[in-house]
Protein backbone atom coordinates (compact mmCIF):
# COMPACT_ATOMS: atom_id res chain seq x y z
CA UNK A 1 0.00 0.00 0.00
CA UNK A 2 1.47 2.97 -0.80
CA UNK A 3 1.42 6.30 1.21
CA UNK A 4 2.68 9.11 -1.26
CA UNK A 5 0.68 12.14 -2.61
CA UNK A 6 -2.22 12.10 -5.04
CA UNK A 7 -2.35 14.47 -8.03
CA UNK A 8 -4.61 16.54 -6.23
CA UNK A 9 -1.94 17.09 -3.91
CA UNK A 10 -3.36 15.47 -0.72
CA UNK A 11 -1.71 12.45 1.02
CA UNK A 12 -3.27 9.62 -0.42
CA UNK A 13 -3.94 6.94 2.78
CA UNK A 14 -4.72 4.34 1.04
CA UNK A 15 -3.75 3.17 -2.23
CA UNK A 16 -2.72 4.99 -5.24
CA UNK A 17 -5.68 6.43 -7.01
CA UNK A 18 -6.84 4.64 -10.15
CA UNK A 19 -5.88 6.30 -13.39
CA UNK A 20 -8.12 8.84 -14.58
CA UNK A 21 -9.84 9.54 -11.11
CA UNK A 22 -9.25 12.77 -9.73
CA UNK A 23 -10.38 13.46 -5.93
CA UNK A 24 -11.51 16.86 -6.18
CA UNK A 25 -13.81 16.34 -8.91
CA UNK A 26 -14.67 12.69 -8.74
CA UNK A 27 -14.97 12.46 -4.92
CA UNK A 28 -15.35 16.00 -3.73
CA UNK A 29 -17.34 16.82 -6.59
CA UNK A 30 -16.16 20.01 -7.62
CA UNK A 31 -17.39 21.31 -10.42
CA UNK A 32 -20.32 18.83 -10.81
CA UNK A 33 -22.08 20.08 -7.60
CA UNK A 34 -24.43 21.80 -10.18
CA UNK A 35 -25.33 18.85 -11.79
CA UNK A 36 -27.65 17.97 -10.09
CA UNK A 37 -29.99 20.76 -9.92
CA UNK A 38 -29.51 20.72 -14.00
CA UNK A 39 -31.07 16.72 -12.83
CA UNK A 40 -33.65 18.34 -10.84
CA UNK A 41 -34.56 20.79 -13.08
CA UNK A 42 -35.31 18.24 -15.43
CA UNK A 43 -37.49 16.55 -13.10
CA UNK A 44 -39.67 19.35 -11.92
CA UNK A 45 -40.34 19.90 -15.77
CA UNK A 46 -41.12 16.52 -16.17
CA UNK A 47 -43.37 16.61 -13.02
CA UNK A 48 -45.16 20.01 -14.88
CA UNK A 49 -45.44 17.86 -18.17
CA UNK A 50 -47.50 15.50 -16.17
CA UNK A 51 -49.43 17.88 -14.66
CA UNK A 52 -50.51 19.37 -17.14
CA UNK A 53 -51.55 15.78 -18.95
CA UNK A 54 -53.31 15.11 -15.99
CA UNK A 55 -55.48 18.69 -16.04
CA UNK A 56 -56.24 17.59 -19.80
CA UNK A 57 -54.15 19.69 -21.56
CA UNK A 58 -53.19 17.67 -24.17
CA UNK A 59 -56.75 15.91 -24.37
CA UNK A 60 -59.31 13.87 -24.72
CA UNK A 61 -61.43 14.45 -21.86
CA UNK A 62 -64.88 15.42 -23.52
CA UNK A 63 -66.68 19.13 -22.91
CA UNK A 64 -70.57 19.51 -23.29
CA UNK A 65 -71.06 23.18 -25.23
CA UNK A 66 -75.03 23.84 -25.28
CA UNK A 67 -76.13 26.80 -27.32
CA UNK A 68 -79.93 27.94 -27.38
CA UNK A 69 -82.32 29.36 -29.89
CA UNK A 70 -86.28 30.11 -29.69
CA UNK A 71 -86.77 27.05 -32.13
CA UNK A 72 -84.05 24.64 -30.46
CA UNK A 73 -81.21 23.89 -28.44
CA UNK A 74 -77.59 22.06 -29.59
CA UNK A 75 -75.15 20.32 -26.72
CA UNK A 76 -72.34 19.16 -28.43
CA UNK A 77 -70.58 16.83 -26.00
CA UNK A 78 -67.22 16.13 -27.53
CA UNK A 79 -63.48 16.61 -26.88
CA UNK A 80 -61.46 19.57 -28.08
CA UNK A 81 -57.69 18.45 -28.02
CA UNK A 82 -56.74 14.83 -29.11
CA UNK A 83 -53.82 12.84 -29.79
CA UNK A 84 -53.00 10.92 -32.81
CA UNK A 85 -54.29 7.16 -32.82
CA UNK A 86 -57.12 7.74 -29.89
CA UNK A 87 -60.88 7.06 -30.28
CA UNK A 88 -63.47 9.64 -29.49
CA UNK A 89 -67.10 10.23 -29.23
CA UNK A 90 -69.05 13.49 -30.79
CA UNK A 91 -72.40 13.43 -29.14
CA UNK A 92 -74.72 16.08 -30.43
CA UNK A 93 -78.04 16.74 -28.63
CA UNK A 94 -80.92 18.66 -30.70
CA UNK A 95 -83.82 19.67 -28.54
CA UNK A 96 -86.46 20.90 -30.60
CA UNK A 97 -88.38 23.93 -28.90
CA UNK A 98 -90.89 24.26 -31.73
CA UNK A 99 -91.36 22.04 -34.81
CA UNK A 100 -88.10 21.47 -36.59
CA UNK A 101 -89.68 20.09 -39.74
CA UNK A 102 -86.36 19.36 -41.59
CA UNK A 103 -83.32 19.25 -39.23
CA UNK A 104 -80.19 18.98 -41.19
CA UNK A 105 -76.85 19.09 -39.08
CA UNK A 106 -73.96 20.43 -41.04
CA UNK A 107 -70.45 20.17 -39.93
CA UNK A 108 -67.08 22.01 -41.45
CA UNK A 109 -64.20 19.38 -42.72
CA UNK A 110 -62.10 19.60 -39.74
CA UNK A 111 -64.85 16.94 -38.69
CA UNK A 112 -63.83 14.49 -41.30
CA UNK A 113 -59.60 16.21 -41.97
CA UNK A 114 -57.46 13.06 -40.82
CA UNK A 115 -60.23 11.54 -39.16
CA UNK A 116 -61.70 7.88 -39.43
CA UNK A 117 -65.39 7.89 -38.56
CA UNK A 118 -66.43 4.48 -37.21
CA UNK A 119 -70.03 5.00 -36.65
CA UNK A 120 -73.13 7.06 -37.12
CA UNK A 121 -75.60 6.48 -35.15
CA UNK A 122 -78.57 6.58 -36.10
CA UNK A 123 -77.99 6.69 -39.58
CA UNK A 124 -78.80 9.76 -41.22
CA UNK A 125 -81.72 9.86 -43.94
CA UNK A 126 -78.99 11.80 -45.64
CA UNK A 127 -75.58 12.65 -46.73
CA UNK A 128 -74.56 15.39 -48.39
CA UNK A 129 -72.23 18.17 -49.06
CA UNK A 130 -73.14 22.38 -48.73
CA UNK A 131 -70.35 24.35 -49.79
CA UNK A 132 -67.63 21.86 -48.78
CA UNK A 133 -69.30 21.17 -45.27
CA UNK A 134 -70.73 17.80 -44.42
CA UNK A 135 -74.00 17.79 -44.21
CA UNK A 136 -76.93 14.92 -42.61
CA UNK A 137 -79.94 14.92 -42.78
CA UNK A 138 -81.63 13.75 -39.88
CA UNK A 139 -85.56 14.60 -40.61
CA UNK A 140 -88.40 15.67 -38.37
CA UNK A 141 -87.94 16.28 -34.73
CA UNK A 142 -91.34 17.23 -33.00
CA UNK A 143 -91.37 19.97 -30.25
CA UNK A 144 -90.42 19.28 -27.39
CA UNK A 145 -88.42 15.94 -28.05
CA UNK A 146 -85.17 14.98 -28.58
CA UNK A 147 -82.50 14.01 -31.13
CA UNK A 148 -79.32 12.53 -29.91
CA UNK A 149 -76.84 11.65 -32.66
CA UNK A 150 -73.52 9.92 -31.98
CA UNK A 151 -70.53 9.99 -34.27
CA UNK A 152 -67.14 8.08 -33.01
CA UNK A 153 -64.40 8.75 -34.40
CA UNK A 154 -60.33 7.59 -34.76
CA UNK A 155 -57.80 10.04 -35.11
CA UNK A 156 -55.11 9.08 -37.82
CA UNK A 157 -51.67 9.48 -36.24
CA UNK A 158 -50.04 11.88 -39.04
CA UNK A 159 -52.51 14.21 -37.79
CA UNK A 160 -50.96 16.73 -36.03
CA UNK A 161 -52.34 20.56 -35.78
CA UNK A 162 -55.67 22.82 -35.09
CA UNK A 163 -58.36 23.24 -37.52
CA UNK A 164 -62.31 24.41 -37.17
CA UNK A 165 -65.14 21.85 -36.32
CA UNK A 166 -68.04 24.02 -36.61
CA UNK A 167 -71.36 22.69 -36.20
CA UNK A 168 -74.22 24.54 -37.88
CA UNK A 169 -77.93 23.18 -37.44
CA UNK A 170 -80.59 23.83 -39.98
CA UNK A 171 -84.09 23.43 -40.22
CA UNK A 172 -84.55 23.24 -44.14
CA UNK A 173 -82.82 26.42 -45.80
CA UNK A 174 -83.42 28.51 -41.89
CA UNK A 175 -79.94 28.85 -39.92
CA UNK A 176 -80.78 27.63 -36.38
CA UNK A 177 -77.67 27.41 -34.67
CA UNK A 178 -74.21 27.44 -35.05
CA UNK A 179 -71.51 26.80 -32.86
CA UNK A 180 -68.12 27.66 -32.94
CA UNK A 181 -64.94 24.96 -32.35
CA UNK A 182 -61.56 24.36 -32.72
CA UNK A 183 -59.91 20.63 -33.11
CA UNK A 184 -56.22 20.30 -32.04
CA UNK A 185 -54.56 17.40 -32.42
CA UNK A 186 -51.22 16.63 -30.59
CA UNK A 187 -48.48 14.04 -31.62
CA UNK B 1 -40.60 11.65 -42.96
CA UNK B 2 -42.68 11.80 -39.86
CA UNK B 3 -41.67 8.65 -37.94
CA UNK B 4 -38.04 9.82 -38.47
CA UNK B 5 -39.20 12.86 -36.59
CA UNK B 6 -40.78 10.98 -33.57
CA UNK B 7 -37.69 9.21 -33.39
CA UNK B 8 -35.26 11.83 -32.98
CA UNK B 9 -37.84 13.28 -30.68
CA UNK B 10 -38.16 9.85 -28.93
CA UNK B 11 -34.23 8.97 -28.95
CA UNK B 12 -33.83 12.68 -27.30
CA UNK B 13 -36.38 12.07 -24.66
CA UNK B 14 -35.33 8.58 -23.66
CA UNK B 15 -31.67 9.76 -23.11
CA UNK B 16 -32.98 12.89 -21.30
CA UNK B 17 -35.31 10.48 -19.10
CA UNK B 18 -31.93 7.65 -18.66
CA UNK B 19 -29.53 10.64 -17.82
CA UNK B 20 -32.47 11.80 -14.94
CA UNK B 21 -33.16 8.53 -13.11
CA UNK B 22 -29.23 7.94 -12.93
CA UNK B 23 -26.71 5.54 -13.29
CA UNK B 24 -28.16 3.17 -10.09
CA UNK B 25 -31.59 1.97 -12.68
CA UNK B 26 -28.91 1.34 -15.03
CA UNK B 27 -27.09 -1.24 -13.67
CA UNK B 28 -29.82 -3.32 -12.09
CA UNK B 29 -32.21 -5.35 -12.71
CA UNK B 30 -34.39 -5.10 -9.83
CA UNK B 31 -38.12 -5.93 -10.38
CA UNK B 32 -39.22 -2.23 -10.57
CA UNK B 33 -36.48 -1.30 -13.16
CA UNK B 34 -37.33 -4.80 -15.17
CA UNK B 35 -40.96 -3.29 -14.87
CA UNK B 36 -39.72 0.44 -15.97
CA UNK B 37 -38.06 -1.27 -18.94
CA UNK B 38 -40.92 -3.61 -20.00
CA UNK B 39 -43.60 -0.24 -20.02
CA UNK B 40 -41.03 2.38 -21.68
CA UNK B 41 -40.42 0.07 -24.84
CA UNK B 42 -43.95 -0.81 -24.97
CA UNK B 43 -44.93 2.66 -24.44
CA UNK B 44 -42.71 4.33 -26.78
CA UNK B 45 -43.13 2.03 -29.60
CA UNK B 46 -46.92 2.45 -29.93
CA UNK B 47 -45.85 6.21 -30.24
CA UNK B 48 -43.03 5.80 -32.69
CA UNK B 49 -44.42 3.70 -35.36
CA UNK B 50 -47.91 3.95 -34.51
CA UNK B 51 -50.00 2.25 -37.32
CA UNK B 52 -46.89 1.72 -39.68
CA UNK B 53 -46.85 -1.90 -39.73
CA UNK B 54 -44.95 -1.57 -42.89
CA UNK B 55 -40.78 -2.82 -43.58
CA UNK B 56 -39.50 0.83 -44.41
CA UNK B 57 -41.70 2.39 -41.31
CA UNK B 58 -39.84 -0.48 -38.98
CA UNK B 59 -36.42 0.56 -41.38
CA UNK B 60 -36.69 4.12 -40.94
CA UNK B 61 -37.24 3.81 -36.65
CA UNK B 62 -34.65 1.42 -35.87
CA UNK B 63 -32.08 3.16 -38.70
CA UNK B 64 -33.30 6.85 -37.06
CA UNK B 65 -32.19 5.20 -33.36
CA UNK B 66 -28.95 3.73 -34.91
CA UNK B 67 -27.80 6.83 -36.66
CA UNK B 68 -28.65 9.06 -33.54
CA UNK B 69 -26.51 6.11 -31.06
CA UNK B 70 -23.35 6.42 -33.33
CA UNK B 71 -23.80 10.83 -33.66
CA UNK B 72 -23.99 10.78 -29.94
CA UNK B 73 -21.20 8.14 -29.41
CA UNK B 74 -19.21 10.18 -32.07
CA UNK B 75 -20.11 13.52 -29.95
CA UNK B 76 -19.00 12.15 -27.00
CA UNK B 77 -15.69 10.66 -28.46
CA UNK B 78 -14.61 14.05 -30.35
CA UNK B 79 -15.68 16.36 -27.62
CA UNK B 80 -14.66 15.59 -23.98
CA UNK B 81 -16.58 17.99 -22.49
CA UNK B 82 -19.97 16.96 -23.78
CA UNK B 83 -19.41 13.71 -22.36
CA UNK B 84 -20.02 15.11 -19.28
CA UNK B 85 -23.28 15.72 -19.94
CA UNK B 86 -24.15 12.42 -22.21
CA UNK B 87 -22.30 10.31 -20.45
CA UNK B 88 -21.64 11.87 -16.84
CA UNK B 89 -18.85 11.04 -15.44
CA UNK B 90 -17.22 8.52 -12.14
CA UNK B 91 -17.94 9.22 -8.75
CA UNK B 92 -15.64 7.83 -5.90
CA UNK B 93 -18.28 6.14 -3.42
CA UNK B 94 -15.88 3.98 -1.23
CA UNK B 95 -12.56 5.33 -0.05
CA UNK B 96 -10.43 3.49 2.43
CA UNK B 97 -13.42 0.91 3.56
CA UNK B 98 -15.69 3.84 4.05
CA UNK B 99 -18.31 4.82 1.92
CA UNK B 100 -18.55 8.59 0.91
CA UNK B 101 -21.57 9.59 2.58
CA UNK B 102 -22.53 12.44 -0.13
CA UNK B 103 -21.50 10.74 -3.33
CA UNK B 104 -23.62 7.62 -1.95
CA UNK B 105 -26.48 9.53 -1.18
CA UNK B 106 -26.72 11.16 -4.41
CA UNK B 107 -26.51 8.07 -6.38
CA UNK B 108 -29.31 6.83 -3.89
CA UNK B 109 -27.29 3.67 -2.90
CA UNK B 110 -27.32 2.42 0.29
CA UNK B 111 -24.95 0.60 2.38
CA UNK B 112 -26.29 -2.39 1.68
CA UNK B 113 -25.99 -2.09 -1.99
CA UNK B 114 -22.73 -1.56 -1.92
CA UNK B 115 -22.44 -4.22 -0.11
CA UNK B 116 -24.11 -6.73 -2.43
CA UNK B 117 -22.14 -5.48 -5.22
CA UNK B 118 -18.58 -5.97 -3.57
CA UNK B 119 -20.05 -9.59 -2.26
CA UNK B 120 -20.41 -9.73 -6.09
CA UNK B 121 -16.92 -8.86 -6.89
CA UNK B 122 -15.71 -11.36 -4.26
CA UNK B 123 -15.00 -9.17 -1.44
CA UNK B 124 -16.73 -9.80 1.67
CA UNK B 125 -16.25 -7.07 3.37
CA UNK B 126 -16.20 -2.98 2.44
CA UNK B 127 -13.32 -2.75 5.05
CA UNK B 128 -11.60 -4.76 2.46
CA UNK B 129 -12.01 -1.98 -0.47
CA UNK B 130 -9.25 0.43 -1.12
CA UNK B 131 -11.82 2.54 -3.25
CA UNK B 132 -15.53 1.35 -4.94
CA UNK B 133 -16.00 3.83 -8.18
CA UNK B 134 -19.31 3.94 -9.64
CA UNK B 135 -18.99 3.94 -13.01
CA UNK B 136 -20.94 6.29 -15.79
CA UNK B 137 -22.71 2.40 -17.18
CA UNK B 138 -23.77 2.55 -13.11
CA UNK B 139 -21.53 -0.45 -12.61
CA UNK B 140 -19.40 -0.41 -9.60
CA UNK B 141 -15.48 -1.19 -10.22
CA UNK B 142 -13.95 -2.55 -6.90
CA UNK B 143 -10.13 -1.93 -5.89
CA UNK B 144 -9.44 -4.13 -2.81
CA UNK B 145 -6.98 -2.90 -0.15
CA UNK B 146 -4.46 -5.90 -1.38
CA UNK B 147 -4.41 -5.34 -4.91
CA UNK B 148 -3.04 -1.98 -4.47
Amino acid sequence: MSRRQSKDGEPCPVADIPDRIVLKRHRDLEGRRHAIWYRRAIVALLAVFLLLGALNVFGQRPAGTTVDSPEASLELYAPTKLRGGVFFEARFTITAHRDVKKALLQLSPGWQESLQMNTIEPVPIGQGSRNGDLLFTLGHIPAGQKFRLFLQFQVNGTNVGRRNADVTLYDGGKKLIHIHRRITVYP
Amino acid sequence: MDIVGRGVVVFFFLYLLVRMMGRRELSSLEPFDLILLIILGDAVQQGLTQDDYSLTGAMLAVGTIGVLQIVTSYANFKFPRLRTFLDGEPIVVVQDGKPVEKNVRRERLTIDDLAEAARREGIPKLDDVAWAVMETSGQISFIKKSDA
